[in-house]
Protein backbone atom coordinates (compact mmCIF):
# COMPACT_ATOMS: atom_id res chain seq x y z
CA UNK A 1 0.00 0.00 0.00
CA UNK A 2 2.59 2.40 1.05
CA UNK A 3 4.40 1.66 -2.36
CA UNK A 4 1.58 2.25 -4.15
CA UNK A 5 0.80 5.98 -2.34
CA UNK A 6 4.41 6.28 -3.14
CA UNK A 7 4.02 5.87 -6.85
CA UNK A 8 1.48 8.60 -7.20
CA UNK A 9 2.67 11.65 -8.24
CA UNK A 10 1.53 14.20 -5.84
CA UNK A 11 3.28 11.90 -3.09
CA UNK A 12 6.07 12.02 -4.67
CA UNK A 13 5.81 16.06 -4.96
CA UNK A 14 5.14 16.45 -1.40
CA UNK A 15 7.93 14.09 -0.70
CA UNK A 16 10.24 15.71 -2.74
CA UNK A 17 9.53 19.20 -1.33
CA UNK A 18 9.45 18.15 2.77
CA UNK A 19 13.01 16.57 2.05
CA UNK A 20 14.03 20.44 0.13
CA UNK A 21 11.64 21.87 3.03
CA UNK A 22 13.87 19.82 5.52
CA UNK A 23 17.26 21.33 3.96
CA UNK A 24 16.13 25.50 3.98
CA UNK A 25 13.59 25.81 6.66
CA UNK A 26 15.84 24.88 9.92
CA UNK A 27 18.48 27.16 9.48
CA UNK A 28 15.83 29.62 9.27
CA UNK A 29 14.51 28.26 12.60
CA UNK A 30 17.98 28.93 14.14
CA UNK A 31 17.83 32.40 12.79
CA UNK A 32 14.43 33.01 14.67
CA UNK A 33 15.71 30.80 17.87
CA UNK A 34 18.75 33.60 17.38
CA UNK A 35 17.37 36.77 16.80
CA UNK A 36 14.84 35.88 19.35
CA UNK A 37 12.22 37.06 17.35
CA UNK A 38 9.54 34.03 17.38
CA UNK A 39 6.35 35.69 16.93
CA UNK A 40 8.11 36.37 13.40
CA UNK A 41 5.91 33.50 12.07
CA UNK A 42 2.89 34.89 12.52
CA UNK A 43 3.81 38.31 11.44
CA UNK A 44 5.12 37.16 8.13
CA UNK A 45 2.03 34.71 7.49
CA UNK A 46 -0.62 37.67 7.35
CA UNK A 47 1.48 39.05 4.85
CA UNK A 48 1.60 36.31 2.96
CA UNK A 49 -2.07 36.27 3.39
CA UNK A 50 -2.10 39.57 1.86
CA UNK A 51 -0.22 38.33 -0.96
CA UNK A 52 -2.41 35.72 -1.71
CA UNK A 53 -5.72 38.47 -1.35
CA UNK A 54 -3.81 40.46 -3.93
CA UNK A 55 -2.69 37.67 -6.24
CA UNK A 56 -6.53 36.76 -6.11
CA UNK A 57 -7.60 39.96 -6.71
CA UNK A 58 -5.51 40.41 -9.32
CA UNK A 59 -6.14 37.36 -10.95
CA UNK A 60 -2.35 36.34 -10.57
CA UNK A 61 -0.26 33.94 -8.63
CA UNK A 62 -0.61 34.44 -4.62
CA UNK A 63 2.49 32.78 -4.15
CA UNK A 64 4.84 35.32 -6.21
CA UNK A 65 2.54 38.18 -4.57
CA UNK A 66 3.22 36.48 -0.72
CA UNK A 67 7.12 35.81 -1.69
CA UNK A 68 7.66 39.67 -2.68
CA UNK A 69 5.08 41.40 -0.08
CA UNK A 70 7.32 39.24 2.72
CA UNK A 71 10.59 40.06 1.18
CA UNK A 72 9.50 43.46 1.70
CA UNK A 73 8.32 43.18 4.80
CA UNK A 74 11.23 41.48 6.04
CA UNK A 75 13.36 44.34 4.86
CA UNK A 76 10.96 46.80 6.45
CA UNK A 77 11.68 45.42 9.48
CA UNK A 78 15.13 45.36 10.01
CA UNK A 79 15.15 49.07 11.36
CA UNK A 80 13.49 48.40 14.37
CA UNK A 81 16.28 45.75 15.37
CA UNK A 82 18.27 48.00 16.32
CA UNK A 83 15.86 50.29 18.35
CA UNK A 84 15.50 49.54 22.04
CA UNK A 85 12.34 48.57 21.96
CA UNK A 86 13.34 45.91 19.40
CA UNK A 87 11.27 44.04 16.85
CA UNK A 88 8.14 42.47 18.71
CA UNK A 89 5.90 45.84 18.72
CA UNK A 90 6.51 46.03 14.66
CA UNK A 91 5.66 42.58 14.03
CA UNK A 92 2.58 43.11 15.74
CA UNK A 93 1.99 46.55 14.19
CA UNK A 94 2.76 44.48 10.61
CA UNK A 95 0.45 41.39 11.91
CA UNK A 96 -2.80 43.47 12.59
CA UNK A 97 -2.04 46.24 9.53
CA UNK A 98 -1.57 42.76 6.60
CA UNK A 99 -4.87 41.08 8.33
CA UNK A 100 -6.50 44.43 8.27
CA UNK A 101 -5.67 45.03 4.67
CA UNK A 102 -5.94 41.28 3.50
CA UNK A 103 -9.56 41.78 5.04
CA UNK A 104 -10.45 44.48 2.96
CA UNK A 105 -8.76 43.76 -0.12
CA UNK A 106 -11.11 40.10 -0.08
CA UNK A 107 -14.25 42.13 0.78
CA UNK A 108 -13.58 44.88 -2.03
CA UNK A 109 -12.52 42.24 -4.46
CA UNK A 110 -15.80 40.22 -4.03
CA UNK A 111 -13.35 36.67 -4.34
CA UNK A 112 -14.18 33.86 -2.21
CA UNK A 113 -11.89 34.24 0.92
CA UNK A 114 -11.55 30.97 1.68
CA UNK A 115 -8.49 30.53 -0.98
CA UNK A 116 -6.66 32.64 0.73
CA UNK A 117 -7.42 31.12 4.04
CA UNK A 118 -6.40 28.24 2.49
CA UNK A 119 -2.46 29.28 3.23
CA UNK A 120 -3.03 29.15 6.89
CA UNK A 121 -3.45 25.18 6.55
CA UNK A 122 -1.47 24.02 3.71
CA UNK A 123 -1.47 21.69 1.47
CA UNK A 124 0.93 19.39 1.24
CA UNK A 125 -0.18 17.05 -1.44
CA UNK A 126 -1.20 19.87 -3.64
CA UNK A 127 2.38 21.10 -4.32
CA UNK A 128 3.14 22.12 -7.63
CA UNK A 129 6.22 22.09 -9.31
CA UNK A 130 6.81 26.04 -9.15
CA UNK A 131 6.85 25.68 -4.97
CA UNK A 132 9.20 22.70 -5.23
CA UNK A 133 11.23 25.40 -7.67
CA UNK A 134 10.83 28.04 -4.93
CA UNK A 135 11.69 25.26 -2.11
CA UNK A 136 14.90 24.04 -4.01
CA UNK A 137 16.12 27.22 -4.50
CA UNK A 138 15.71 27.73 -1.24
CA UNK A 139 17.30 24.62 -0.17
CA UNK A 140 20.94 26.11 -1.88
CA UNK A 141 20.53 29.09 -0.84
CA UNK A 142 20.14 29.38 2.76
CA UNK A 143 22.71 26.70 3.73
CA UNK A 144 25.39 27.94 1.42
CA UNK A 145 24.33 32.09 3.55
CA UNK A 146 25.38 29.68 6.42
CA UNK A 147 28.58 28.69 5.37
CA UNK A 148 29.95 31.95 3.71
CA UNK A 149 28.90 34.12 6.33
CA UNK A 150 29.06 31.49 9.31
CA UNK A 151 31.51 34.06 10.90
CA UNK A 152 29.29 36.80 10.87
CA UNK A 153 26.34 35.33 11.61
CA UNK A 154 27.77 33.58 14.37
CA UNK A 155 28.94 36.90 16.02
CA UNK A 156 25.35 38.64 15.26
CA UNK A 157 23.35 35.83 16.92
CA UNK A 158 25.14 36.10 19.66
CA UNK A 159 25.92 39.57 20.46
CA UNK A 160 24.73 42.64 17.93
CA UNK A 161 27.31 44.46 19.87
CA UNK A 162 30.39 42.09 19.06
CA UNK A 163 29.31 41.41 15.69
CA UNK A 164 29.68 45.20 15.64
CA UNK A 165 33.09 45.71 17.04
CA UNK A 166 34.46 42.75 15.02
CA UNK A 167 34.05 44.65 11.68
CA UNK A 168 30.48 42.96 10.80
CA UNK A 169 27.81 45.25 8.85
CA UNK A 170 25.06 44.00 11.36
CA UNK A 171 22.54 46.79 9.62
CA UNK A 172 22.89 45.04 6.17
CA UNK A 173 23.05 41.56 7.19
CA UNK A 174 20.14 42.28 9.76
CA UNK A 175 18.18 42.84 6.57
CA UNK A 176 19.51 40.41 4.93
CA UNK A 177 18.55 37.66 7.84
CA UNK A 178 14.82 39.39 7.85
CA UNK A 179 14.18 38.86 4.27
CA UNK A 180 15.47 35.49 4.41
CA UNK A 181 13.50 34.52 6.73
CA UNK A 182 10.15 36.04 5.58
CA UNK A 183 10.76 34.73 1.61
CA UNK A 184 11.32 31.15 3.77
CA UNK A 185 8.54 31.08 5.91
CA UNK A 186 6.20 32.37 2.61
CA UNK A 187 7.85 29.78 0.14
CA UNK A 188 6.95 27.08 2.75
CA UNK A 189 3.18 28.13 2.95
CA UNK A 190 2.10 25.66 0.55
CA UNK A 191 3.97 22.77 2.13
CA UNK A 192 3.04 23.21 5.86
CA UNK A 193 0.62 25.68 6.06
CA UNK A 194 0.42 29.02 8.63
CA UNK A 195 -0.41 26.97 11.43
CA UNK A 196 2.02 24.15 10.50
CA UNK A 197 5.60 25.71 9.49
CA UNK A 198 7.18 25.06 12.90
CA UNK A 199 6.79 21.50 12.47
CA UNK A 200 9.94 22.08 9.83
CA UNK A 201 11.57 25.66 11.29
CA UNK A 202 10.98 26.79 14.92
CA UNK A 203 11.04 23.19 16.52
CA UNK A 204 13.88 21.02 14.64
CA UNK A 205 15.86 24.36 15.78
CA UNK A 206 15.11 24.05 19.52
CA UNK A 207 16.09 20.60 19.57
CA UNK A 208 18.99 21.38 17.44
CA UNK A 209 20.33 23.91 20.54
CA UNK A 210 20.46 21.32 22.98
CA UNK A 211 22.59 19.11 20.19
CA UNK A 212 24.96 21.51 18.44
CA UNK A 213 27.80 23.05 19.30
CA UNK A 214 27.60 26.44 18.18
CA UNK A 215 26.37 28.34 15.06
CA UNK A 216 27.58 25.39 12.46
CA UNK A 217 26.90 22.35 14.75
CA UNK A 218 23.57 23.64 15.37
CA UNK A 219 22.68 24.43 11.81
CA UNK A 220 23.47 20.95 11.23
CA UNK A 221 21.91 19.26 13.59
CA UNK A 222 18.67 21.37 13.32
CA UNK A 223 19.09 20.06 9.20
CA UNK A 224 19.28 16.29 10.59
CA UNK A 225 16.46 16.62 12.55
CA UNK A 226 14.36 18.23 9.74
CA UNK A 227 15.35 15.70 7.56
CA UNK A 228 14.24 12.83 10.45
CA UNK A 229 11.29 14.58 10.66
CA UNK A 230 9.99 15.09 7.08
CA UNK A 231 11.00 11.37 6.12
CA UNK A 232 9.50 10.22 9.22
CA UNK A 233 6.52 11.95 9.35
CA UNK A 234 5.21 11.70 5.91
CA UNK A 235 5.83 7.85 5.99
CA UNK A 236 3.95 7.74 9.26
CA UNK A 237 0.91 9.88 7.81
CA UNK A 238 0.85 7.18 5.21
CA UNK A 239 0.91 4.41 7.45
CA UNK A 240 -1.42 5.38 9.53
CA UNK A 241 -3.60 7.26 6.49
CA UNK A 242 -3.97 10.23 8.31
CA UNK A 243 -3.16 14.50 6.88
CA UNK A 244 0.76 14.50 6.96
CA UNK A 245 0.71 18.05 8.55
CA UNK A 246 -0.13 17.04 12.01
CA UNK A 247 1.99 14.41 12.12
CA UNK A 248 4.82 16.05 11.09
CA UNK A 249 4.45 18.81 13.80
CA UNK A 250 4.02 15.97 16.37
CA UNK A 251 6.84 14.00 15.36
CA UNK A 252 8.82 16.98 15.46
CA UNK A 253 7.33 18.54 18.97
CA UNK A 254 8.77 14.78 20.36
CA UNK A 255 11.92 15.49 19.39
CA UNK A 256 12.36 18.73 20.37
CA UNK A 257 10.88 17.28 23.94
CA UNK A 258 12.78 14.44 23.85
CA UNK A 259 16.04 16.96 23.15
CA UNK A 260 14.81 19.18 26.23
CA UNK A 261 15.77 15.67 28.50
CA UNK A 262 19.72 16.01 26.89
CA UNK A 263 21.67 18.23 28.90
CA UNK A 264 23.07 21.22 27.14
CA UNK A 265 26.62 20.68 25.93
CA UNK A 266 29.38 22.24 27.74
CA UNK A 267 32.38 21.29 25.51
CA UNK B 1 56.73 47.03 23.32
CA UNK B 2 55.37 49.86 20.06
CA UNK B 3 57.92 48.25 17.85
CA UNK B 4 56.60 44.93 18.54
CA UNK B 5 52.98 45.20 18.61
CA UNK B 6 52.65 47.22 15.15
CA UNK B 7 50.24 49.74 17.12
CA UNK B 8 49.55 53.33 17.02
CA UNK B 9 48.11 55.06 19.98
CA UNK B 10 45.19 57.14 19.19
CA UNK B 11 44.18 60.31 21.08
CA UNK B 12 40.68 61.21 22.50
CA UNK B 13 38.68 63.90 22.64
CA UNK B 14 35.28 64.78 24.22
CA UNK B 15 33.78 67.85 24.22
CA UNK B 16 30.22 69.13 25.36
CA UNK B 17 29.26 65.39 25.18
CA UNK B 18 25.42 64.63 26.30
CA UNK B 19 23.74 61.71 26.22
CA UNK B 20 20.39 60.72 27.67
CA UNK B 21 17.65 57.53 27.84
CA UNK B 22 14.75 59.28 26.94
CA UNK B 23 14.23 62.73 28.56
CA UNK B 24 16.98 61.59 31.47
CA UNK B 25 20.03 62.76 31.37
CA UNK B 26 23.14 59.95 31.49
CA UNK B 27 25.94 62.42 30.82
CA UNK B 28 25.95 66.14 31.17
CA UNK B 29 28.69 68.06 29.42
CA UNK B 30 31.78 65.91 29.31
CA UNK B 31 34.86 67.00 28.63
CA UNK B 32 38.09 65.20 28.70
CA UNK B 33 40.89 64.95 26.52
CA UNK B 34 43.41 62.12 26.43
CA UNK B 35 46.62 62.25 24.88
CA UNK B 36 47.85 58.79 22.37
CA UNK B 37 49.08 56.39 25.28
CA UNK B 38 48.00 57.82 28.43
CA UNK B 39 45.75 55.42 30.69
CA UNK B 40 43.13 56.73 32.26
CA UNK B 41 40.90 55.24 35.19
CA UNK B 42 36.95 56.21 35.09
CA UNK B 43 35.68 55.92 38.60
CA UNK B 44 32.41 56.69 40.04
CA UNK B 45 29.34 55.41 41.64
CA UNK B 46 26.85 52.74 39.86
CA UNK B 47 24.82 54.91 37.70
CA UNK B 48 27.09 57.99 36.72
CA UNK B 49 27.42 57.83 33.45
CA UNK B 50 30.62 56.04 33.06
CA UNK B 51 29.17 53.01 31.02
CA UNK B 52 27.26 55.17 28.51
CA UNK B 53 30.29 57.44 28.34
CA UNK B 54 32.50 54.28 27.15
CA UNK B 55 29.46 53.03 24.97
CA UNK B 56 28.94 56.72 23.48
CA UNK B 57 32.42 56.91 21.80
CA UNK B 58 31.85 53.48 19.92
CA UNK B 59 28.47 54.45 19.10
CA UNK B 60 26.36 51.92 20.93
CA UNK B 61 24.63 55.10 23.23
CA UNK B 62 23.46 57.83 20.62
CA UNK B 63 25.50 61.25 21.54
CA UNK B 64 22.64 63.94 22.19
CA UNK B 65 25.07 66.71 21.78
CA UNK B 66 28.76 66.95 21.61
CA UNK B 67 31.61 65.80 19.85
CA UNK B 68 33.58 62.80 19.96
CA UNK B 69 36.89 62.49 18.43
CA UNK B 70 39.26 59.50 18.17
CA UNK B 71 42.81 60.10 16.72
CA UNK B 72 41.28 63.53 15.70
CA UNK B 73 38.33 62.01 13.53
CA UNK B 74 34.96 62.00 14.34
CA UNK B 75 32.39 59.24 13.20
CA UNK B 76 29.23 59.98 11.23
CA UNK B 77 28.40 57.55 8.52
CA UNK B 78 28.18 53.52 8.58
CA UNK B 79 32.23 53.16 7.45
CA UNK B 80 32.87 55.67 9.71
CA UNK B 81 31.84 54.14 12.69
CA UNK B 82 33.29 51.02 11.28
CA UNK B 83 36.39 52.16 10.90
CA UNK B 84 36.17 53.60 14.71
CA UNK B 85 35.33 49.90 15.79
CA UNK B 86 38.46 48.17 14.61
CA UNK B 87 40.23 51.06 15.82
CA UNK B 88 38.94 50.97 19.75
CA UNK B 89 39.08 47.28 21.01
CA UNK B 90 36.29 46.84 23.47
CA UNK B 91 35.72 44.87 26.43
CA UNK B 92 32.10 44.94 27.82
CA UNK B 93 30.55 45.06 31.48
CA UNK B 94 30.17 41.69 32.28
CA UNK B 95 26.46 40.84 31.02
CA UNK B 96 24.69 37.36 30.34
CA UNK B 97 26.72 36.61 27.59
CA UNK B 98 25.02 36.90 24.31
CA UNK B 99 21.87 35.27 23.93
CA UNK B 100 23.01 32.60 20.79
CA UNK B 101 26.00 29.94 21.52
CA UNK B 102 29.67 31.31 20.60
CA UNK B 103 32.40 29.53 21.13
CA UNK B 104 35.69 30.95 23.30
CA UNK B 105 37.59 29.69 19.98
CA UNK B 106 35.29 32.46 17.88
CA UNK B 107 35.48 34.96 20.37
CA UNK B 108 39.01 35.39 20.76
CA UNK B 109 38.84 34.44 16.71
CA UNK B 110 36.90 37.68 16.06
CA UNK B 111 39.21 40.08 17.34
CA UNK B 112 41.40 40.12 14.54
CA UNK B 113 44.01 38.48 15.63
CA UNK B 114 42.98 35.06 16.68
CA UNK B 115 46.54 34.18 17.23
CA UNK B 116 47.18 36.90 19.48
CA UNK B 117 44.39 36.74 21.24
CA UNK B 118 44.72 32.68 21.98
CA UNK B 119 48.36 33.56 23.27
CA UNK B 120 47.06 35.75 25.61
CA UNK B 121 43.99 33.14 26.50
CA UNK B 122 46.59 30.77 27.40
CA UNK B 123 48.41 33.16 29.25
CA UNK B 124 45.17 34.15 31.40
CA UNK B 125 44.43 30.54 31.94
CA UNK B 126 42.10 29.46 29.35
CA UNK B 127 43.85 27.47 27.92
CA UNK B 128 42.22 24.00 26.00
CA UNK B 129 38.68 25.58 26.66
CA UNK B 130 38.32 26.73 23.07
CA UNK B 131 35.80 24.66 22.06
CA UNK B 132 34.02 25.81 25.27
CA UNK B 133 30.59 28.20 24.79
CA UNK B 134 31.37 31.23 25.73
CA UNK B 135 28.06 30.69 27.99
CA UNK B 136 29.35 27.68 29.63
CA UNK B 137 32.36 29.84 31.47
CA UNK B 138 32.26 31.79 34.80
CA UNK B 139 32.20 35.23 35.29
CA UNK B 140 36.09 34.96 35.94
CA UNK B 141 36.77 33.23 33.05
CA UNK B 142 34.75 35.29 30.75
CA UNK B 143 36.23 38.43 31.58
CA UNK B 144 39.42 36.77 31.25
CA UNK B 145 38.61 35.62 27.63
CA UNK B 146 37.15 39.20 26.62
CA UNK B 147 40.76 40.85 28.09
CA UNK B 148 42.46 38.27 25.89
CA UNK B 149 40.25 39.48 22.78
CA UNK B 150 41.13 42.69 23.57
CA UNK B 151 45.37 42.08 23.00
CA UNK B 152 44.07 40.31 19.64
CA UNK B 153 42.73 43.33 19.18
CA UNK B 154 45.64 45.64 19.83
CA UNK B 155 48.09 43.09 18.27
CA UNK B 156 45.51 43.54 14.94
CA UNK B 157 45.86 47.40 15.35
CA UNK B 158 43.38 48.95 17.48
CA UNK B 159 44.61 51.83 18.96
CA UNK B 160 42.42 52.54 21.77
CA UNK B 161 41.27 50.38 24.46
CA UNK B 162 37.93 50.81 26.53
CA UNK B 163 36.98 48.71 29.33
CA UNK B 164 33.99 48.95 31.78
CA UNK B 165 34.87 47.14 34.59
CA UNK B 166 36.99 44.67 32.93
CA UNK B 167 38.26 42.89 36.84
CA UNK B 168 34.74 42.84 38.42
CA UNK B 169 34.39 39.18 38.47
CA UNK B 170 37.66 38.38 38.83
CA UNK B 171 39.61 37.50 42.35
CA UNK B 172 42.12 39.37 43.66
CA UNK B 173 45.00 37.71 41.61
CA UNK B 174 43.29 37.79 38.95
CA UNK B 175 42.73 41.63 39.40
CA UNK B 176 46.33 41.74 39.48
CA UNK B 177 47.30 40.05 36.70
CA UNK B 178 44.30 41.64 34.09
CA UNK B 179 45.71 45.44 35.82
CA UNK B 180 48.93 44.62 34.41
CA UNK B 181 47.99 43.22 31.19
CA UNK B 182 45.85 45.99 31.19
CA UNK B 183 48.33 48.77 31.56
CA UNK B 184 51.04 47.27 29.62
CA UNK B 185 49.14 47.30 26.19
CA UNK B 186 51.07 50.29 24.01
CA UNK B 187 47.47 52.10 23.49
CA UNK B 188 45.38 54.80 24.70
CA UNK B 189 43.22 53.17 27.54
CA UNK B 190 40.31 54.28 29.12
CA UNK B 191 39.23 52.07 32.15
CA UNK B 192 36.11 52.24 33.88
CA UNK B 193 36.63 50.46 37.27
CA UNK B 194 36.03 50.32 41.18
CA UNK B 195 39.33 48.29 41.07
CA UNK B 196 42.13 50.05 43.05
CA UNK B 197 44.84 48.03 41.50
CA UNK B 198 43.47 49.15 38.57
CA UNK B 199 43.35 52.42 39.04
CA UNK B 200 46.30 52.98 40.64
CA UNK B 201 48.32 51.53 37.67
CA UNK B 202 47.06 54.43 35.52
CA UNK B 203 48.54 57.52 34.46
CA UNK B 204 45.45 60.06 35.36
CA UNK B 205 42.14 59.10 37.44
CA UNK B 206 38.90 61.24 36.21
CA UNK B 207 35.34 60.76 38.53
CA UNK B 208 31.85 60.84 37.36
CA UNK B 209 29.50 61.70 39.50
CA UNK B 210 25.51 62.34 38.35
CA UNK B 211 26.83 62.29 35.00
CA UNK B 212 29.81 65.07 35.40
CA UNK B 213 32.85 64.19 34.82
CA UNK B 214 36.14 65.70 37.41
CA UNK B 215 39.42 65.26 37.68
CA UNK B 216 41.01 63.33 40.80
CA UNK B 217 44.03 62.65 40.16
Amino acid sequence: MIAELLALVPVQRAGFGLLLGAIALPPVGVLIVGLDIYPVRFAIMHVALLGSAIGLLTGTDPLLWALVLCALAGGGLAPFATTSAGLSGAMGLLMSLAIAVALLVLSISGVNANGAFELLWGSILSTRPVDLAVLGVLAVAIPALFWWRRRDLSLLLHDRELAACSGVRTGPLTMALLVVIAVSIAGAIKLTGALLVDALTLLPALAARRIGRGLTGMVVASIGIGLVVAVGGLMLALVLDQPPGPVLVLLAGVIALLAQLLPMRRT
Amino acid sequence: MNDLWHVTALSLLLKGVHCRYGRHPAVHSVDLDVPAGLRVALIGTNGSGKSTLLRAVLGFQPVADGVVEVGGERAVSAAQWRKRRTEVAWIPQLRSTGRFPLLLGELLDSSGDGVAAREAAARLGLEGLESRGVHTLSGGQAQRAWLARAVGAVAAGAGMLLADEPTAALDFVGQEEAAAVLTELPVTLLVATHDRAVAEACDKVVEMAAGRLRDVA
